[in-house]
């Protein structure tokens, strides 16, 4: 699909990598927020503020998810090497697409669980800005079978983004240690400051 | 002449002024008495995943009628607006006033209204009577000390309550696994003779 653009502009935009890495980080905190606060042996103080850490940062994530979303609508991504297997190339848009599914779906699958949880809580994001319940949800007459279920899609869907992850991981290193084609370097952040008419090569560029 | 006619009236003066101080005082504690919102504070507290926390009320009535020489005849009543039910937590506060909690869409006040007030030592009395919350009417014993000084009176008295026992915290809320089900009530008023 990019295949005409390449060696235009082989980098990804700074912005782009930096909401990548954002997110990255606040995906990391959120799996390893989430399996602790689902712990039976966390006490219930510490519990009880993870669970209010998770929210805020799940939020963060989806609100962010957004901006992501659009500036990639803007800003096309660099072109994936020639030298990429048309069938690899497709399997990268694949998983990219579903990574992109999960940045919006596993936070509205929290979202939905929080406002139809039997103990309605309140989300303040981090202890200052109210944030709503989705409707519907939060006025259900019996919320506990629906919670259970929406736990159970928040519990797998986390589990099947951690893979995707996993994948996309393993994916960039094998790019990087096997391939050696500089595909991960992309998005690294790099110290140098873009020539302007690198600059000017980040320009859109439909083929 | 002058300097005695003087003297005389403020003589006078002074008798009368003193028999009104008299007279006043036989039935200065008979009267009502005004809450001084600056000085006051109706507080409560609980237990919140096993972390203290006090809030306070910010907005409450009280009509007083109160002699500590005869408490017999004392009465007082106290209107609480639940809605003004603040912890400095603005999670705690958004939930507080909801539906699982005090719901103060349905019922938005808390009432006490004593039956009985008596003397139970130098400073302290305790008042009986019925305590209003969330539709739920039960009796009710606040123990308090009082000084008066003049005339402003301060009183202060705690109290325990079984949250559950007026529905507050429904649901899943309704056992103490996530907030006690024990709640402290703190009054702690100054309160000004009115007439």
């Amino acid at each position: 699909m990019a295949a005409s653009r390449a060696g235009v502009s082989d980098r990804y935009t700074p912005v782009a990598i930096l909401l990548h890495w954002l997110m990255a980080l606040g995906i990391l905190a959120l799996a390893v927020i989430g399996l602790t606060m689902t712990r039976p042996s966390t006490p219930p103080g510490l519990m009880f503020k993870l669970y209010q850490l998770h929210k805020s940062i799940g939020i963060t994530v989806l609100l962010v998810a957004f901006l992501r979303l659009a500036w990639r609508l803007a800003n096309q991504p660099p072109a994936l090497p020639d030298t990429m297997p048309v069938l690899e190339q497709k399997a990268s848009g694949a998983a990219h697409v579903a990574l992109y599914g999960f940045l919006f779906g596993l936070p509205i699958s929290g979202w939905a669980l929080v406002s139809a949880s039997v103990f309605n809580i309140p989300t303040v994001l981090f202890g200052m800005v109210p944030w709503p319940h989705l409707p519907v949800l939060s006025t259900l007459p019996d919320k506990a079978p629906v919670e259970a279920v929406l736990k159970s899609v928040h519990n797998y869907g986390a589990w099947t983004l951690l893979a995707l992850i996993t994948l996309h991981a393993a994916a960039a290193f094998r790019h990087h240690l096997i391939l050696r084609d500089g595909v991960l370097l992309r998005m690294l952040p790099t110290r140098r400051r873009p020539q302007p008419e690198s600059a000017n090569a980040m320009e859109p560029r439909r083929s | 002449m002058i300097f005695s006619r003087k003297r005389t009236a403020s003589l006078a003066l002074g008798a009368a002024l003193s028999t009104a101080a008299l007279a006043g005082a036989t039935h200065a504690f008979a009267a009502d008495w005004k809450i001084d919102p600056a000085q006051s504070t109706l507080g409560f507290s609980g237990v919140q995943t096993g972390a203290r926390f006090a809030g306070k009320f910010k907005r409450y009535n009280a009509v007083i009628a109160f002699d500590p020489a005869h408490p017999e005849a004392a009465h007082v009543t106290v209107t609480v607006d639940l809605a003004s039910a603040a912890t400095g937590d603005a999670q705690r506060d958004t939930a507080l006033p909801g539906k699982d909690w005090l719901d103060v869409a349905q019922y938005p006040q808390a009432k006490f209204t004593s039956s009985s007030i008596r003397r139970t030592g130098a400073k302290s009395f305790e008042a009986a009577g019925t305590l209003t919350i969330r539709g739920v009417s039960r009796p009710a014993t606040l123990p308090f000390t009082l000084d008066i000084n003049g005339p402003a009176a301060h009183a202060k008295g705690h109290l325990d309550l079984i949250r559950t026992a007026f529905g507050v915290g429904q649901g899943a809320w309704a056992s103490g696994q996530w907030v006690a089900l024990q709640v402290g009530v703190d009054v702690d008023v100054v309160a000004r003779r009115s007439n």
